[in-house]
């Protein structure tokens, strides 16, 4: 293997392949699919409550509301800025602090908060923020809580979103439409438009030349993947290990795309692989769906060792533990998938010169 | 100037662009898409948090809550208050204890629960408890040592908010509007290409002719499709005439831009290439209206920002030509400079 001439070939696949509908739509497919289960099932629109804060003197409220969770909260130097966040609705309600705010509610005394509110802003969010700001007054003044209060969840003791039961799909389909499809449908057309031939008259040989089509496939794959987790604020607590399993996700979708275009001739017959034989790939999203599918069905199906470290990592703030086995069968997966690759491009090296 | 030439070069640019499958699949699919976001967003805004109160005792501050925002409701027994929660009728239930007011006569801590359904929120759980436990003071009668003094920044819509739908309006009117950047753009650069452009002007045809037809066929094209858009999800029914005046600027913007890129672009796909940053920093300013606050005052620095949001103000809240008059006078000082520095560019590329 000459890294020269896969420099070559990468970079040819690079300026080529990104110029294909298969590219931009590995690209937008599932980034558009992303925003609309976004939109369906609220994430980008549910939104904490939030408050901007203009302190004249050095309250202790301040601090008081970074401990609150019902709400968000920022800072502002001057007044004119926080009307300005106002103003845009970056903030529900803007409060001005009066310098002498603790100590006249330490002594008791009336003292006066000034409160901008966005006209566009919702009652909830008004009424949230009213009594939060006053409840956090009270605690500053010492008052103590006259009631004890006990939160009682009904029902099934875990309820998985809907919007968090969809991501594994997503993920899949983020990493397999780009890394199945991209080295597939390259060697296809090479083979349609004859191409092929004409390379392996060169001096680069037919390893290089489907690697060069994997790594595109890899690379794109793998951004895909990223770009996925990252829209959907998914990337949990362990970021370095999730973008690990991605990467060796990314490798197998490359494989087998790569594996698809030693065997298919055609756009039509990927295709029709793709529709048909698709479900294999994303059946394990489809079990986490529905949880209460026993988990070892998922388990027969390759995808499978993605799935399960990703959702770990991502939703379940799971750590290496967790996902070390089904890793190591995903990186056998990865290994033996390259074994695959090469024994049938020896076999098929023949026929594709000839 | 020949109308009678003119008419015959609309017709046949209308006939090309049917015949570029891709432009025309990426049109309607956008516009068969831009639909369906539409209608599946969420038609209504959850203004008030709706509350269930069991309360075997009589608590006039828990029962007639008067603070902005929480509407509670009395219900008859903890299990209906359970099941109604459970159905999502309450996004809390708030069980006081049959024993509540002699506790708090006796300066002793009531237990009061709180029932939610598994997956509420952790922030929605702290809030509710929050607003228990100032129901709880306010009951108890402790005061508030400080007052609050209102200022209402812009129009208070408390009680009519803008549904996210109807906010997406603007957007979708720009995306339309900015996409035909894709599909003029490509049907010049091809004629430019291809050398047509120039086989056109050995007929009677002049380059004014030729660039007016152009420049009728972009508006025209862009125009109709952001109006059939905007009278199918409503953007019309407020200030037609202003929400008329600002697509056909906004038309004639896109159509200037796309001369900028057809004077620069070889085929489809270098069309793509310089399209997508292009409508990409032209499609930002929609997003102020989706996701208020996201972005700071430089968005004033792009024309569309004028666009979105004389549609926004004229259509979400009404706004007349005394409110937004400034906006389109700014709108349609960029539109003229930059159709006449696209026609400039693209006229030289004729050459």
């Amino acid at each position: 293997m000459n890294i020269r001439r896969m420099g070559v070939l990468f970079s040819k696949e690079f300026l080529y392949g990104s110029r294909s509908y298969i590219f931009v739509f590995s690209i937008v497919g599932p980034i558009i699919i992303s925003i609309i289960i976004s939109l369906i099932f609220g994430t980008w629109l549910v939104e904490k409550p939030e408050l901007g804060i203009m302190d004249e003197g050095r309250s202790q409220l301040v601090s008081m509301f970074d401990g609150i969770d019902s709400m968000d909260n920022t800072e502002y130097n001057t007044i004119t800025e926080m009307r300005e966040a106002v103003e845009t609705g970056a903030v529900d309600i803007g409060i001005v602090i009066p310098s002498d705010f603790d100590d006249s509610v330490l002594k008791g005394e009336k003292t006066e908060i000034k409160a901008f509110i966005w006209g566009e802003s919702t009652a909830k969010n008004r009424g949230i923020i009213g009594v939060t700001i006053a409840n956090t007054v009270r605690e500053l003044a010492g008052q103590e809580a006259p009631v004890e209060i006990e939160t009682i969840t009904l029902g099934e003791s875990v309820s998985i979103p809907w919007n968090d039961r969809l991501l594994p799909l997503i993920v899949l389909m983020a990493i397999f439409l780009g890394g199945i499809m991209l080295p597939s449908t390259s060697i296809a057309m090479e083979k349609e438009k004859r191409t092929i031939r004409a390379l392996m008259v060169t001096p680069v040989s037919i390893e290089e030349i489907f690697l060069a089509k994997g790594i595109f496939g890899f690379i794109l794959s793998f951004f895909m993947g990223i770009l996925i987790l990252v829209i959907n604020k998914a990337f949990g607590t362990q970021p370095l290990l999730l973008t690990a399993v991605l990467a060796l996700g990314a490798v197998m979708a490359a494989e087998l795309g790569t594996l698809l275009g030693v065997y298919v001739k055609d756009f039509a017959t990927i295709f029709t692989i793709w529709k048909s034989a698709g479900i294999i790939l994303f059946a394990p999203a489809i079990f986490y769906m529905f949880p209460r599918i026993p988990e070892w069905v998922g388990r027969i199906f390759p995808t499978f060792y993605i799935t399960q470290p990703i959702v770990e990592l991502s939703q379940k703030s799971g750590g290496w533990t967790d996902i070390a086995t089904n890793t190591f069968i995903l990186i056998a997966i990865d290994i033996a998938l390259i074994f695959i690759l090469l024994f049938t491009l020896r076999r098929k090296q023949y026929t594709a010169v000839s | 100037m020949n109308i009678h030439i003119i008419g015959i070069l609309i017709s046949k640019d209308l006939s090309l662009f049917f015949r570029k499958r891709a432009i025309l699949i990426l049109t309607l699919m956008g516009f068969i898409f831009y639909l369906i976001i539409y209608f599946v967003m969420t038609v209504s805004v959850d203004e008030n948090l709706e509350i269930g109160l069991y309360s075997p005792v009589s608590l006039p501050i828990f029962s007639q809550i008067e603070e902005e925002g929480f509407e509670i409701s009395n219900v008859e027994s903890e299990e209906l208050l359970k099941e109604a929660v459970l159905d999502g009728s309450y996004v809390v239930g708030i069980s006081i204890p049959a024993d509540v007011t002699e506790k708090l006569g006796s300066k002793q801590k009531p237990v009061i629960s709180l029932y939610f359904t598994p997956d509420t929120p952790q922030e929605l759980k702290d809030a509710m408890e929050i607003v228990v436990r100032e129901l709880a003071f306010m009951q108890t009668g402790q005061p508030l040592a400080f007052e609050v003094s209102e200022e209402i920044l812009g129009q208070d819509l408390t009680g009519t908010p803008i549904p996210p739908r109807d906010r997406l309006r603007p957007l979708l009117a720009i995306f339309i509007l900015m996409m035909e950047i894709l599909g003029l753009s490509n049907l010049i650069s091809e004629e430019i290409e291809r050398h047509t452009a120039r086989a056109l002007l050995v007929t009677p045809a002049t380059v004014t002719d030729i660039f007016i037809a152009k420049s009728i066929f972009g508006i025209g094209l862009a125009f109709i499709q952001a109006v059939l858009i905007m009278t199918i999800i409503g953007g019309m029914n407020t200030q037609p005439l202003i929400v008329l005046i600002s697509l056909l600027l906004g038309a004639a913007l896109a159509t200037g831009v796309s001369f900028f890129i057809s004077a620069r672009a070889r085929d489809f796909m270098s069309v793509l290439a310089w399209s997508l940053p292009v409508l990409i920093i032209l499609i930002i300013p929609s997003f102020t209206i989706m996701f208020p606050g996201s972005v700071t005052g430089w968005i004033k620095v792009i024309p569309t920002y004028y666009l979105v949001d004389t549609v926004h103000r004229a259509v979400n809240f009404g706004s007349g030509w005394g409110d937004i008059w400034i906006n389109l006078l700014i709108l349609f000082g960029f539109t003229v400079v930059i159709f006449y520095a696209g026609l400039y560019m693209l006229r030289r590329k004729f050459r």
